[in-house]
Protein backbone atom coordinates (compact mmCIF):
# COMPACT_ATOMS: atom_id res chain seq x y z
CA UNK A 1 0.00 0.00 0.00
CA UNK A 2 1.06 3.34 -0.81
CA UNK A 3 2.09 5.83 2.48
CA UNK A 4 -1.33 8.15 2.76
CA UNK A 5 0.96 10.40 5.25
CA UNK A 6 4.78 11.10 6.31
CA UNK A 7 6.32 11.57 8.88
CA UNK A 8 9.96 12.67 8.23
CA UNK A 9 11.89 13.67 11.29
CA UNK A 10 9.34 15.95 12.71
CA UNK A 11 10.28 17.91 15.72
CA UNK A 12 7.28 20.12 17.56
CA UNK A 13 6.93 22.46 21.15
CA UNK A 14 5.66 24.90 22.44
CA UNK A 15 7.93 27.94 22.84
CA UNK A 16 11.03 26.89 24.31
CA UNK A 17 9.78 23.52 25.60
CA UNK A 18 10.01 21.27 22.84
CA UNK A 19 7.92 17.67 22.71
CA UNK A 20 8.58 15.70 19.65
CA UNK A 21 12.66 15.52 18.99
CA UNK A 22 12.65 13.62 15.65
CA UNK A 23 9.45 11.39 15.11
CA UNK A 24 9.04 9.54 11.75
CA UNK A 25 5.96 7.55 11.00
CA UNK A 26 4.02 6.38 8.22
CA UNK A 27 0.27 5.84 7.31
CA UNK A 28 -0.70 3.65 4.50
CA UNK A 29 -3.58 4.69 2.65
CA UNK A 30 -6.64 2.54 4.14
CA UNK A 31 -4.22 1.61 7.14
CA UNK A 32 -5.15 1.55 10.78
CA UNK A 33 -1.72 2.57 12.64
CA UNK A 34 -1.93 2.78 16.54
CA UNK A 35 0.67 5.51 17.80
CA UNK A 36 0.95 4.74 21.73
CA UNK A 37 2.89 5.56 24.97
CA UNK A 38 2.83 6.72 28.31
CA UNK A 39 1.06 10.50 29.15
CA UNK A 40 3.35 13.40 28.42
CA UNK A 41 4.98 10.87 25.41
CA UNK A 42 4.00 13.24 22.46
CA UNK A 43 1.36 11.57 20.98
CA UNK A 44 -1.33 14.55 21.05
CA UNK A 45 1.69 16.59 20.04
CA UNK A 46 2.38 14.23 17.09
CA UNK A 47 -1.56 14.68 15.59
CA UNK A 48 -1.77 18.68 16.50
CA UNK A 49 1.77 19.23 13.96
CA UNK A 50 -0.12 16.83 11.05
CA UNK A 51 -3.20 19.67 10.95
CA UNK A 52 -0.84 22.82 11.65
CA UNK A 53 -1.86 23.50 15.44
CA UNK A 54 1.80 23.96 16.72
CA UNK A 55 4.52 24.65 14.71
CA UNK A 56 6.87 21.95 13.59
CA UNK A 57 10.23 21.51 11.83
CA UNK A 58 11.25 18.13 9.43
CA UNK A 59 8.77 17.39 6.63
CA UNK A 60 5.49 15.74 6.84
CA UNK A 61 3.33 14.57 3.86
CA UNK A 62 0.13 14.07 2.81
CA UNK A 63 -0.72 12.50 -0.39
CA UNK A 64 2.59 13.50 -1.66
CA UNK A 65 2.18 16.68 -0.90
CA UNK A 66 3.87 18.47 1.89
CA UNK A 67 1.93 20.32 4.24
CA UNK A 68 4.80 22.68 5.18
CA UNK A 69 3.58 26.34 6.14
CA UNK A 70 -0.24 25.40 5.26
CA UNK A 71 -2.85 26.75 7.77
CA UNK A 72 -5.18 23.87 9.72
CA UNK A 73 -8.15 24.94 7.54
CA UNK A 74 -6.45 24.06 4.20
CA UNK A 75 -4.87 21.19 5.68
CA UNK A 76 -8.09 19.87 6.80
CA UNK A 77 -9.68 20.96 2.79
CA UNK A 78 -7.35 18.23 2.02
CA UNK A 79 -8.92 15.44 3.67
CA UNK A 80 -7.76 15.03 7.32
CA UNK A 81 -10.46 14.99 9.58
CA UNK A 82 -8.95 14.94 13.13
CA UNK A 83 -11.37 14.47 16.40
CA UNK A 84 -9.36 15.74 19.07
CA UNK A 85 -8.64 15.37 22.66
CA UNK A 86 -11.99 16.27 24.38
CA UNK A 87 -13.55 15.53 21.05
CA UNK A 88 -14.39 19.02 19.89
CA UNK A 89 -17.80 19.17 20.00
CA UNK A 90 -19.84 22.87 19.60
CA UNK A 91 -22.25 22.33 22.82
CA UNK A 92 -23.57 25.41 21.70
CA UNK A 93 -25.21 23.73 19.24
CA UNK A 94 -27.58 21.17 17.92
CA UNK A 95 -26.35 17.41 17.23
CA UNK A 96 -27.65 18.46 13.67
CA UNK A 97 -25.59 21.74 13.92
CA UNK A 98 -22.48 19.67 14.70
CA UNK A 99 -23.48 17.14 12.01
CA UNK A 100 -23.84 19.69 9.44
CA UNK A 101 -20.36 21.41 10.34
CA UNK A 102 -18.98 18.20 9.12
CA UNK A 103 -20.54 18.17 5.86
CA UNK A 104 -20.39 22.38 5.35
CA UNK A 105 -17.64 22.38 2.73
CA UNK A 106 -18.97 19.21 0.17
CA UNK A 107 -20.55 19.96 -2.85
CA UNK A 108 -21.62 15.86 -3.27
CA UNK A 109 -24.78 16.81 -1.97
CA UNK A 110 -26.70 13.09 -3.31
CA UNK A 111 -23.53 11.83 -1.61
CA UNK A 112 -24.09 13.64 1.55
CA UNK A 113 -27.13 12.47 2.05
CA UNK A 114 -26.15 9.19 1.89
CA UNK A 115 -23.33 9.55 4.26
CA UNK A 116 -25.93 10.98 6.71
CA UNK A 117 -27.86 7.51 6.34
CA UNK A 118 -24.90 5.72 6.72
CA UNK A 119 -23.81 7.81 10.13
CA UNK A 120 -27.41 7.51 11.37
CA UNK A 121 -26.93 3.54 10.70
CA UNK A 122 -23.74 3.30 12.48
CA UNK A 123 -25.11 5.97 15.44
CA UNK A 124 -28.62 5.61 15.68
CA UNK A 125 -28.97 7.68 19.05
CA UNK A 126 -27.81 10.46 17.35
CA UNK A 127 -30.87 10.26 14.79
CA UNK A 128 -32.75 10.04 17.97
CA UNK A 129 -31.26 13.74 19.55
CA UNK A 130 -30.94 15.43 16.31
CA UNK A 131 -32.64 18.49 17.44
CA UNK A 132 -31.18 18.44 21.02
CA UNK A 133 -28.16 20.52 22.45
CA UNK A 134 -25.19 18.76 21.72
CA UNK A 135 -24.17 19.45 25.63
CA UNK A 136 -27.26 16.83 26.87
CA UNK A 137 -25.31 14.12 25.25
CA UNK A 138 -23.53 11.47 27.56
CA UNK A 139 -19.58 10.99 26.72
CA UNK A 140 -20.06 7.90 24.71
CA UNK A 141 -22.47 9.53 22.67
CA UNK A 142 -20.51 12.88 22.18
CA UNK A 143 -17.74 10.34 21.03
CA UNK A 144 -20.27 9.26 18.80
CA UNK A 145 -21.10 12.17 17.00
CA UNK A 146 -16.95 13.22 17.10
CA UNK A 147 -16.71 10.28 14.59
CA UNK A 148 -19.87 10.77 12.96
CA UNK A 149 -18.98 14.39 11.80
CA UNK A 150 -15.21 13.41 10.96
CA UNK A 151 -16.98 10.77 8.78
CA UNK A 152 -19.18 13.26 7.13
CA UNK A 153 -16.18 15.14 6.15
CA UNK A 154 -15.68 12.60 3.78
CA UNK A 155 -11.92 12.29 4.62
CA UNK A 156 -8.89 9.89 3.76
CA UNK A 157 -7.79 10.05 6.92
CA UNK A 158 -8.78 10.13 10.28
CA UNK A 159 -6.75 11.49 13.56
CA UNK A 160 -8.64 9.79 16.88
CA UNK A 161 -7.17 11.17 19.89
CA UNK A 162 -8.19 8.55 23.04
CA UNK A 163 -11.75 7.56 21.56
CA UNK A 164 -11.55 5.24 24.80
CA UNK A 165 -10.54 8.22 27.11
CA UNK A 166 -13.52 8.32 30.22
CA UNK A 167 -15.69 5.59 28.25
CA UNK A 168 -17.21 2.34 30.41
CA UNK A 169 -15.34 -0.25 28.34
CA UNK A 170 -18.74 -1.72 26.59
CA UNK A 171 -19.05 1.80 25.32
CA UNK A 172 -15.60 1.44 24.08
CA UNK A 173 -15.87 -1.94 22.02
CA UNK A 174 -19.01 -0.62 20.42
CA UNK A 175 -17.04 2.74 19.28
CA UNK A 176 -13.89 0.18 18.19
CA UNK A 177 -16.65 -1.99 15.98
CA UNK A 178 -17.80 1.56 14.40
CA UNK A 179 -14.07 2.47 13.96
CA UNK A 180 -13.15 -0.81 12.01
CA UNK A 181 -16.10 -0.43 10.08
CA UNK A 182 -15.19 2.80 8.86
CA UNK A 183 -12.09 1.65 7.86
CA UNK A 184 -13.36 -1.00 5.97
CA UNK A 185 -16.45 -0.16 4.09
CA UNK A 186 -15.14 3.99 3.64
CA UNK A 187 -11.57 2.99 3.42
CA UNK A 188 -10.42 5.73 5.60
CA UNK A 189 -6.77 5.52 6.70
CA UNK A 190 -6.97 5.66 10.44
CA UNK A 191 -4.04 7.05 13.07
CA UNK A 192 -5.34 6.34 16.46
CA UNK A 193 -3.75 7.84 19.28
CA UNK A 194 -4.55 5.60 22.42
CA UNK A 195 -3.34 5.25 26.08
CA UNK A 196 -5.53 1.60 25.78
CA UNK A 197 -2.70 -0.38 24.34
CA UNK A 198 -4.26 -3.50 23.88
CA UNK A 199 -7.70 -2.73 22.18
CA UNK A 200 -5.31 -0.56 20.11
CA UNK A 201 -3.18 -3.04 18.75
CA UNK A 202 -6.59 -4.90 18.05
CA UNK A 203 -7.39 -2.84 15.70
CA UNK A 204 -4.53 -1.80 14.17
CA UNK A 205 -2.28 -3.25 11.35
CA UNK A 206 0.97 -1.49 12.48
CA UNK A 207 1.46 0.37 15.45
CA UNK A 208 4.56 3.18 17.13
CA UNK A 209 5.12 3.41 20.65
CA UNK A 210 6.21 7.28 21.36
CA UNK A 211 8.98 7.71 24.27
CA UNK A 212 9.49 11.17 25.43
CA UNK A 213 9.06 12.37 21.37
CA UNK A 214 10.96 9.72 20.01
CA UNK A 215 10.01 6.98 18.47
CA UNK A 216 10.72 3.48 20.85
CA UNK A 217 9.44 0.93 19.22
CA UNK A 218 7.30 0.19 16.17
CA UNK A 219 6.13 -2.37 13.72
CA UNK A 220 3.33 -4.85 13.02
CA UNK A 221 0.70 -4.63 15.84
CA UNK A 222 0.23 -8.47 16.32
CA UNK A 223 4.32 -8.91 16.37
CA UNK A 224 4.01 -5.89 19.01
CA UNK A 225 1.26 -7.83 21.34
CA UNK A 226 2.94 -11.14 21.04
CA UNK A 227 6.25 -9.75 22.35
CA UNK A 228 6.44 -9.54 26.26
CA UNK A 229 9.98 -7.65 26.42
CA UNK A 230 8.13 -4.73 24.84
CA UNK A 231 4.58 -5.44 26.34
CA UNK A 232 6.40 -5.09 29.86
CA UNK A 233 8.35 -2.21 29.28
CA UNK A 234 6.49 -0.02 27.40
CA UNK A 235 2.70 -0.77 26.73
CA UNK A 236 2.42 -1.41 30.65
CA UNK A 237 0.38 -4.72 30.43
CA UNK B 1 -54.70 55.97 29.35
CA UNK B 2 -54.34 56.42 25.40
CA UNK B 3 -51.29 59.21 26.33
CA UNK B 4 -49.80 56.01 28.08
CA UNK B 5 -50.13 53.66 25.24
CA UNK B 6 -48.93 56.51 22.77
CA UNK B 7 -45.87 56.28 25.08
CA UNK B 8 -45.63 52.97 25.37
CA UNK B 9 -45.58 52.34 21.35
CA UNK B 10 -42.77 55.51 21.52
CA UNK B 11 -41.05 53.32 23.97
CA UNK B 12 -41.58 50.31 21.81
CA UNK B 13 -39.84 52.22 18.41
CA UNK B 14 -36.60 53.51 21.04
CA UNK B 15 -36.64 50.01 22.08
CA UNK B 16 -36.34 48.82 18.39
CA UNK B 17 -32.98 51.22 18.05
CA UNK B 18 -31.16 50.25 21.31
CA UNK B 19 -32.49 46.86 20.61
CA UNK B 20 -30.34 47.41 16.81
CA UNK B 21 -27.40 48.69 18.80
CA UNK B 22 -27.41 45.63 21.53
CA UNK B 23 -27.54 43.30 18.70
CA UNK B 24 -24.34 44.85 17.40
CA UNK B 25 -22.92 44.59 20.70
CA UNK B 26 -23.79 40.96 21.23
CA UNK B 27 -22.76 40.12 18.11
CA UNK B 28 -18.89 41.21 18.63
CA UNK B 29 -18.80 39.91 21.95
CA UNK B 30 -19.78 36.37 21.21
CA UNK B 31 -17.24 36.58 18.46
CA UNK B 32 -14.00 37.62 20.73
CA UNK B 33 -15.38 38.28 24.18
CA UNK B 34 -14.78 42.05 23.81
CA UNK B 35 -17.38 44.71 24.57
CA UNK B 36 -16.67 47.06 21.21
CA UNK B 37 -17.02 50.86 22.68
CA UNK B 38 -16.61 51.97 19.21
CA UNK B 39 -19.66 50.61 18.26
CA UNK B 40 -21.69 53.55 18.53
CA UNK B 41 -19.19 55.28 16.73
CA UNK B 42 -19.16 53.31 13.65
CA UNK B 43 -22.85 53.85 13.51
CA UNK B 44 -22.62 57.64 13.64
CA UNK B 45 -19.94 57.32 10.77
CA UNK B 46 -22.32 55.21 9.10
CA UNK B 47 -25.19 57.62 9.29
CA UNK B 48 -22.85 60.87 8.17
CA UNK B 49 -22.78 58.63 5.02
CA UNK B 50 -25.84 58.05 4.47
CA UNK B 51 -26.29 61.98 5.15
CA UNK B 52 -23.45 62.61 2.39
CA UNK B 53 -25.18 60.44 0.06
CA UNK B 54 -28.85 61.86 1.12
CA UNK B 55 -27.08 64.88 -0.08
CA UNK B 56 -26.18 64.22 -2.95
CA UNK B 57 -29.50 63.94 -4.10
CA UNK B 58 -29.88 59.94 -3.76
CA UNK B 59 -33.38 58.71 -2.61
CA UNK B 60 -33.48 57.64 0.85
CA UNK B 61 -34.59 53.98 0.21
CA UNK B 62 -31.59 53.87 -2.40
CA UNK B 63 -29.38 55.26 0.51
CA UNK B 64 -30.22 52.91 3.34
CA UNK B 65 -29.45 49.72 1.38
CA UNK B 66 -26.15 51.27 0.34
CA UNK B 67 -25.34 52.89 3.62
CA UNK B 68 -25.80 49.29 4.86
CA UNK B 69 -23.49 47.89 2.34
CA UNK B 70 -20.51 49.86 3.05
CA UNK B 71 -21.06 49.88 6.81
CA UNK B 72 -20.45 46.01 6.30
CA UNK B 73 -17.58 46.71 4.27
CA UNK B 74 -15.88 48.86 6.66
CA UNK B 75 -16.57 46.70 9.34
CA UNK B 76 -14.86 44.25 7.96
CA UNK B 77 -12.02 46.52 6.89
CA UNK B 78 -11.60 47.57 10.50
CA UNK B 79 -11.15 44.16 12.03
CA UNK B 80 -8.83 43.63 9.30
CA UNK B 81 -6.90 46.53 9.89
CA UNK B 82 -7.48 47.37 13.57
CA UNK B 83 -8.30 44.15 15.90
CA UNK B 84 -6.77 41.41 14.01
CA UNK B 85 -3.01 42.46 14.19
CA UNK B 86 -3.92 42.31 18.09
CA UNK B 87 -6.25 39.68 18.45
CA UNK B 88 -3.82 37.35 20.44
CA UNK B 89 -3.43 40.32 22.98
CA UNK B 90 -5.38 40.57 26.10
CA UNK B 91 -8.30 41.55 26.39
CA UNK B 92 -7.64 45.17 28.34
CA UNK B 93 -5.61 45.77 25.51
CA UNK B 94 -8.22 45.28 22.84
CA UNK B 95 -10.94 47.37 25.24
CA UNK B 96 -8.39 50.23 25.25
CA UNK B 97 -8.39 50.20 20.98
CA UNK B 98 -11.76 50.14 20.99
CA UNK B 99 -12.22 53.62 23.22
CA UNK B 100 -9.27 54.56 21.29
CA UNK B 101 -11.34 53.93 17.76
CA UNK B 102 -14.26 55.68 19.32
CA UNK B 103 -12.20 58.90 19.81
CA UNK B 104 -11.23 58.92 16.48
CA UNK B 105 -13.61 57.87 15.04
CA UNK B 106 -15.35 60.85 16.74
CA UNK B 107 -13.08 63.20 16.10
CA UNK B 108 -12.81 61.91 11.83
CA UNK B 109 -16.15 62.76 12.12
CA UNK B 110 -16.34 66.30 13.38
CA UNK B 111 -13.15 67.35 11.52
CA UNK B 112 -14.96 66.39 7.83
CA UNK B 113 -18.52 67.01 8.76
CA UNK B 114 -18.46 69.38 11.65
CA UNK B 115 -19.28 69.68 15.33
CA UNK B 116 -22.84 71.14 14.01
CA UNK B 117 -26.43 69.88 14.23
CA UNK B 118 -27.38 68.69 11.16
CA UNK B 119 -31.42 67.40 10.34
CA UNK B 120 -31.65 64.33 8.99
CA UNK B 121 -34.57 63.13 6.82
CA UNK B 122 -37.09 60.52 8.07
CA UNK B 123 -38.16 58.29 5.74
CA UNK B 124 -41.84 58.34 7.56
CA UNK B 125 -44.34 60.76 7.60
CA UNK B 126 -44.73 63.04 10.19
CA UNK B 127 -48.54 62.26 10.76
CA UNK B 128 -50.14 59.92 13.27
CA UNK B 129 -52.46 57.30 12.57
CA UNK B 130 -55.20 56.39 14.60
CA UNK B 131 -55.13 53.05 15.29
CA UNK B 132 -57.80 51.69 17.52
CA UNK B 133 -58.24 55.34 19.18
CA UNK B 134 -54.68 55.89 19.72
CA UNK B 135 -52.65 58.31 17.85
CA UNK B 136 -49.72 56.37 16.70
CA UNK B 137 -46.65 58.42 14.76
CA UNK B 138 -46.00 56.84 11.04
CA UNK B 139 -42.25 57.40 12.10
CA UNK B 140 -42.89 55.48 15.59
CA UNK B 141 -44.15 52.74 13.46
CA UNK B 142 -41.50 53.03 10.60
CA UNK B 143 -38.91 52.83 13.36
CA UNK B 144 -40.26 49.54 15.28
CA UNK B 145 -40.75 47.78 11.27
CA UNK B 146 -37.25 48.32 10.32
CA UNK B 147 -35.84 47.29 13.61
CA UNK B 148 -38.09 44.27 13.35
CA UNK B 149 -37.10 43.68 9.56
CA UNK B 150 -33.08 44.00 10.42
CA UNK B 151 -33.19 41.42 13.74
CA UNK B 152 -35.48 39.05 11.82
CA UNK B 153 -32.74 38.84 9.32
CA UNK B 154 -29.98 38.99 11.46
CA UNK B 155 -31.79 35.88 13.05
CA UNK B 156 -32.01 34.01 10.07
CA UNK B 157 -28.68 34.59 9.16
CA UNK B 158 -27.03 33.45 12.00
CA UNK B 159 -29.77 30.18 12.26
CA UNK B 160 -31.16 29.27 8.89
CA UNK B 161 -27.73 29.21 6.85
CA UNK B 162 -24.14 27.52 7.02
CA UNK B 163 -22.59 31.01 7.23
CA UNK B 164 -24.24 31.73 10.00
CA UNK B 165 -23.87 28.11 11.39
CA UNK B 166 -20.16 28.28 10.94
CA UNK B 167 -20.10 31.78 12.32
CA UNK B 168 -21.52 30.55 15.48
CA UNK B 169 -19.38 27.34 15.76
CA UNK B 170 -16.26 30.01 15.40
CA UNK B 171 -17.40 32.27 17.97
CA UNK B 172 -18.30 29.69 20.49
CA UNK B 173 -15.40 26.95 19.67
CA UNK B 174 -12.68 28.41 17.33
CA UNK B 175 -10.07 25.21 17.49
CA UNK B 176 -13.00 22.76 16.71
CA UNK B 177 -14.12 24.70 13.93
CA UNK B 178 -10.36 25.02 12.63
CA UNK B 179 -10.47 21.50 12.28
CA UNK B 180 -14.02 21.22 10.72
CA UNK B 181 -12.47 23.62 7.68
CA UNK B 182 -13.71 26.98 8.98
CA UNK B 183 -11.93 30.12 8.25
CA UNK B 184 -12.54 31.60 11.51
CA UNK B 185 -11.07 34.85 11.24
CA UNK B 186 -12.88 35.39 8.31
CA UNK B 187 -15.87 34.36 10.37
CA UNK B 188 -14.79 36.94 12.90
CA UNK B 189 -14.46 39.70 10.35
CA UNK B 190 -17.81 38.78 8.85
CA UNK B 191 -19.18 39.26 12.82
CA UNK B 192 -17.78 42.77 12.39
CA UNK B 193 -19.08 43.49 9.12
CA UNK B 194 -22.76 42.58 10.56
CA UNK B 195 -22.49 43.88 13.68
CA UNK B 196 -21.18 47.52 11.72
CA UNK B 197 -24.28 47.08 9.51
CA UNK B 198 -27.02 46.27 12.07
CA UNK B 199 -25.71 49.06 13.86
CA UNK B 200 -25.84 51.83 11.17
CA UNK B 201 -29.67 50.53 11.15
CA UNK B 202 -30.11 52.16 14.92
CA UNK B 203 -28.22 55.35 13.81
CA UNK B 204 -30.16 56.06 10.98
CA UNK B 205 -33.16 55.19 12.72
CA UNK B 206 -32.12 57.71 15.72
CA UNK B 207 -30.97 60.35 13.57
CA UNK B 208 -33.93 61.69 12.41
CA UNK B 209 -35.03 61.96 16.16
CA UNK B 210 -31.93 63.61 17.28
CA UNK B 211 -30.55 65.75 14.98
CA UNK B 212 -26.97 63.92 13.00
CA UNK B 213 -23.40 65.29 14.91
CA UNK B 214 -20.38 63.12 15.94
CA UNK B 215 -21.62 62.56 19.89
CA UNK B 216 -25.30 61.58 18.51
CA UNK B 217 -24.54 57.86 19.56
CA UNK B 218 -23.27 58.60 23.15
CA UNK B 219 -26.10 58.64 25.09
CA UNK B 220 -27.68 55.67 22.66
CA UNK B 221 -24.62 53.21 23.23
CA UNK B 222 -25.45 53.46 27.17
CA UNK B 223 -29.02 52.41 26.62
CA UNK B 224 -27.55 49.59 24.26
CA UNK B 225 -25.24 48.51 26.81
CA UNK B 226 -28.30 48.57 29.36
CA UNK B 227 -29.71 46.51 26.85
CA UNK B 228 -27.36 43.86 26.56
CA UNK B 229 -26.54 43.80 30.18
CA UNK B 230 -29.76 42.97 30.90
CA UNK B 231 -30.96 40.66 28.51
CA UNK B 232 -27.15 38.62 28.62
CA UNK B 233 -24.32 39.71 26.70
CA UNK B 234 -23.59 36.52 25.03
CA UNK B 235 -27.25 36.35 23.78
CA UNK B 236 -29.09 38.10 20.63
CA UNK B 237 -32.68 37.77 21.65
CA UNK B 238 -31.51 38.81 24.93
CA UNK B 239 -30.32 42.41 23.17
CA UNK B 240 -33.49 42.28 21.35
CA UNK B 241 -35.39 41.53 24.73
CA UNK B 242 -33.60 43.57 26.82
CA UNK B 243 -33.21 46.52 24.17
CA UNK B 244 -37.67 46.48 24.54
CA UNK B 245 -37.93 46.45 27.90
CA UNK B 246 -35.16 49.18 28.59
CA UNK B 247 -36.94 51.28 25.51
CA UNK B 248 -40.12 51.07 27.57
CA UNK B 249 -38.83 51.37 30.78
CA UNK B 250 -36.93 54.59 29.83
CA UNK B 251 -39.51 56.51 28.03
CA UNK B 252 -42.02 55.84 30.21
CA UNK B 253 -40.15 57.05 33.47
CA UNK B 254 -39.13 59.97 31.67
CA UNK B 255 -42.82 60.94 30.94
CA UNK B 256 -44.33 60.26 34.35
CA UNK B 257 -41.57 59.48 36.66
CA UNK B 258 -37.87 61.18 36.57
CA UNK B 259 -38.76 63.72 33.40
CA UNK B 260 -36.27 63.63 30.23
CA UNK B 261 -33.22 65.02 32.01
CA UNK B 262 -33.09 62.16 34.33
CA UNK B 263 -33.51 59.47 31.72
CA UNK B 264 -29.57 58.25 30.94
CA UNK B 265 -29.95 57.74 34.98
CA UNK B 266 -32.55 55.01 34.47
CA UNK B 267 -30.53 53.63 31.87
CA UNK B 268 -27.16 53.43 34.54
CA UNK B 269 -29.41 52.48 36.94
CA UNK B 270 -30.56 49.35 34.80
CA UNK B 271 -27.27 48.38 34.06
CA UNK B 272 -26.25 48.49 38.11
CA UNK B 273 -29.30 46.77 38.87
CA UNK B 274 -28.74 44.36 36.51
CA UNK B 275 -25.22 43.04 37.17
CA UNK B 276 -26.09 43.21 40.96
CA UNK B 277 -29.26 40.95 40.46
CA UNK B 278 -28.82 38.65 37.52
CA UNK B 279 -24.96 39.28 36.33
CA UNK B 280 -25.61 36.59 33.38
CA UNK B 281 -28.77 38.75 32.09
CA UNK B 282 -32.16 37.52 31.56
CA UNK B 283 -31.25 35.05 28.31
CA UNK B 284 -27.53 34.34 29.46
CA UNK B 285 -26.45 31.23 30.85
CA UNK B 286 -24.28 31.00 33.83
CA UNK B 287 -20.50 31.05 32.66
CA UNK B 288 -19.73 27.97 34.70
CA UNK B 289 -17.84 25.30 32.38
CA UNK B 290 -17.84 21.40 32.38
CA UNK B 291 -14.93 20.25 32.22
Amino acid sequence: MAALLELDNVRAGYGPTSVLHGVSLVVPDGGVVALLGANGAGKTTTLRAITGGVRWNGEIRFDGRSLRRMSTEEIVRRGIAHVPEGRGICTELTVDENLKLGSHLRRDGAEVRKDYDRVFEYFPVLKERRRLSASTLSGGEQQMLALARALLMKPRLMLLDEPSLGLAPIVVRSIFQIIRAINETNRVAVLLVEQNARIALDLSSTAYVLEVGRVAVHGDSAELQGNESVRRSYLGY
Amino acid sequence: MQEFLQQLVTGIAAGGIFASLALALVLIYNAMGLVNFAQGEMAMVATFVAFALINSGMSYWIVFPVTLVLAFGGGIVIQRVVIRPVERAPVLTLVIITLGLATLLNGLAGFVFGYGLHSFPSPFPAQSADVFGVFVSYRDLGVIAVSGLVLLAVYLLLQRTTVGLTMRAAAHHPEASRLLGVQVSWMLALGWGLASAVGAVSGMMVAPILFLEPSMMQTIIIYAFAAAVLGGIESPLGAVVGGLIVGVTVNLAGAYLVGGDLQLAVGLAIIVIALILKPNGLFGRASGRRV
